[in-house]
């Protein structure tokens, strides 16, 4: 062991990064930018008004409560409004499908009696059931609304406050969807572009420094040529990617119990309403996107060490505010703008649309994000063809 | 007799790169069917000189032109092959796939062209090695048979047998004469002096300008020197003991 020796390693990898002075100040900038991102998102996030759909099965007994909750909720105070009644349960439901209103409540035709024999009664409230944070969010305001209207009923009557039971259904996956139903669609869209980004970023930059692409370039080959059977040969490794996670996310394979070796599954057996196709191809839509933007950014890159530096400035903002852990309308205002120009935002409310609503082509939401996705991907096809112009006149 | 329209013309040729001048108003005619030797120090303005006819760089002022053709313009790569001093090759790909890959973006989509050159090289034996598992000669070998698989009518070789033995680099030049012969204009920058000895005409370049042109006993009675390597530290404001002179040439 020589210390001279290894103080001049370590005096060397200094002396490198003095003279990189971009990954210096990564070092610095790169922390504080996630933090920061991560910290506004989660204190600034908006709180959206639940809108409250009641329908009433109760007669004029319910019809009193209907009357108490929407009094107090006008203008909605506590974050939590009563927008409509609706006569059914489908009714009720039809409304939440078509975005006017975040959940239902509905009093039971038993209501009246519960009440009379002194029992609790049993109310059901029926979530989007999509997004298990925002429903218990929504869960949690509607209850604290009911115990004061429930206050405020029995100060009236003269009576005791009823607290009534919840019981709780959703509209599209089962209630008893867990964290993995809801994120499995956006594991598709996050990993394929992230892999595919890096796979093309380093492939690239070395074509650039290796010197092939200038001697790609001395050849009739044209730039619109080189991005294209780039996009081909990346996007059919892509694609395979994509096939993988989709099957691995929606498939369960019970493997028994062999000797020694306890049973056990492969693939996620995630619930999934909607076409298995439709949701493959939206995820490819997103991943030759990333081809391209690997191409793209290829050119600020000197280094492989670069393009890594590219992932907390690209990717992962993608991840905390593209709609993943937290919904884009209810980021602040700025990054809810941001968000909606990233694709990953169009990608991951498709693909939930898809899976979780068991939305299909014919849905708008889903129209526009496959229309965003490939407007993006063109976009960065037409800016990775201009990289190759200026990388060398 | 008309002399031939030129192969390669330059004219009031400049490329600067910021402030500095890679190449400072060069002005050259070259016929076809004749190998020229593009000889100066590192840093003289040879490659910007041939990325330019190649058509990979944009002059700053002034023109060049390959087969009538104002460059940069990609109708007329086809007929330039370009090697240039970086190997450029795909270390994960074969030797045949190399050569392959390069011939069909040049159109030619046959076998038979990758064998043909793949003979030449003397890299038949080797077609399906990885490029990566190649020695150090045998990569530049390879360059130049993906430089010569279609056949171009331009050849711009830079640097071209830097590590290539002697035995074949003499059949390189052979078969450069033969393709000389046969119409091919040949560029070739260098600093092997006894390879210039073999081309029919020698250009000196020194701070992107042409200090002197001519066959290689010419440019010798030039610079008053005996043989070729002292003309060349002559015109690279150096004596022959590599010494800077007190009043370099310009």
């Amino acid at each position: 062991m020589s210390a001279s020796r290894i103080l001049a390693v370590a005096r060397r990898i200094a002396q490198g990064f003095r003279r990189d002075e971009r990954t210096l100040g990564l070092i610095f900038v790169v922390p504080i930018v996630i933090t920061a991102l991560l910290g506004w998102v989660i204190r600034d996030q908006k709180d959206l008004t639940v809108g409250v759909v009641i329908v009433n099965e109760a007669g004029a007994p319910g019809q009193r409560i209907v009357d108490a909750l929407t009094t107090a909720t006008i203008g909605a105070p506590d974050g939590i409004e009563v927008v409509a009644t609706a006569e059914t349960q489908a009714a009720a439901e039809a409304a939440l499908r078509d975005d006017n209103g975040d959940l239902a409540l509905i009093l039971p035709a038993t209501l009246p009696g519960d009440v009379l024999t002194g029992q609790r009664p049993r109310l059901t409230v029926i979530t989007g059931g999509t997004d298990p944070a925002v429903d218990g969010a929504a869960l949690g305001k509607l209850q604290g609304l009911m115990a004061t209207v429930a206050e405020e009923l029995a100060a009236a009557t003269g009576g005791v406050a009823i607290i009534p039971e919840i019981e709780r259904q959703t509209l599209y996956l089962t209630a008893q969807a867990d964290e993995l139903d809801v994120l499995a669609p956006v594991f598709l869209a996050y990993f394929a572009y992230f892999f595919v980004f890096i796979l093309t970023g380093i492939s690239f930059l070395r074509e650039r420094i290796g010197g092939t692409l200038e001697r790609l370039l001395a050849t009739p080959v044209s730039r619109a040529e080189i991005v294209i059977g780039y996009s081909l040969g990346f996007g059919f490794f892509a694609i395979l990617q994509v096939i993988v996670l989709t099957v691995f996310v929606l498939a369960r394979v019970d493997v028994p119990s062999i000797g020694p070796l306890p049973a056990f599954t492969i693939g996620l057996d995630v619930q999934s309403v909607g076409s298995p196709l439709i949701a493959f191809l939206l995820a490819v839509v997103l991943s030759l996107g990333s081809v391209s933007l690997g191409i793209f950014l290829s050119t600020f890159a000197r280094t492989e060490l670069q393009i890594m530096q590219f992932i907390p400035l690209v990717i992962i903002p993608q991840g905390l505010i593209g709609g993943i852990f937290w919904p884009v309308d209810r980021l602040p205002d700025v990054l809810e703008v941001v968000a909606h120009v990233m694709p990953m935002a169009y990608a991951v409310d498709g693909l939930r649309a898809v899976m979780l609503r068991g939305a299909d082509f014919g849905d708008a939401a889903v129209q526009l994000d496959f229309l965003v996705l490939t407007g993006i991907a063109a976009l960065f096809v037409v800016l990775a063809g201009t990289t190759i112009k200026r990388e060398v006149a | 007799m008309t002399a031939p329209a030129p192969a390669v013309e330059a004219a009031g040729l400049h490329k600067s790169f910021g402030t500095v001048r890679a190449v400072d108003g060069i002005d050259l005619a070259l016929a076809p069917g004749r190998i020229y030797g593009l000889l100066g120090p590192n840093g003289s303005g040879k490659t910007t000189f041939i990325r330019m006819v190649a058509g990979l760089a944009r002059p700053t002022a002034g023109t060049a032109r390959v087969l009538g053709t104002l460059m940069p313009n990609r109708d007329v790569l086809g007929q330039i092959g370009y090697m240039p001093q970086a190997e450029a090759l795909y270390p994960e790909l074969s030797v045949a796939e190399n050569v392959a890959f390069f011939a069909r973006l040049e159109g030619h989509s046959d076998r038979v062209p990758v064998d043909r050159v793949l003979d030449l090289v003397g890299l038949a034996d080797r077609r399906t090695t990885p490029a990566m598992h190649l020695s150090g000669g045998m990569r530049r070998r390879l360059s130049l048979a993906c430089t010569l698989v279609h056949e171009p009518a331009v050849l711009l070789l830079d640097e071209p047998t830097v590590g290539v033995d002697p035995a074949l680099r003499v059949q390189f030049w052979a078969h450069f004469r033969k393709l000389a012969a046969a119409g091919t204009t040949i560029i070739v920058a260098s600093h092997v002096m006894d390879e210039a000895d073999r081309c029919d005409e020698l250009i000196f370049i020194r701070s992107g300008r042409v200090l002197a042109r001519g066959t290689s006993a010419e440019v010798r009675n030039g610079a008053g020197t005996p043989d070729l390597e002292t003309a060349f530290l002559h015109f690279s404001g150096l004596d022959a003991d590599g010494r800077a002179l007190e009043a370099p040439i310009s």
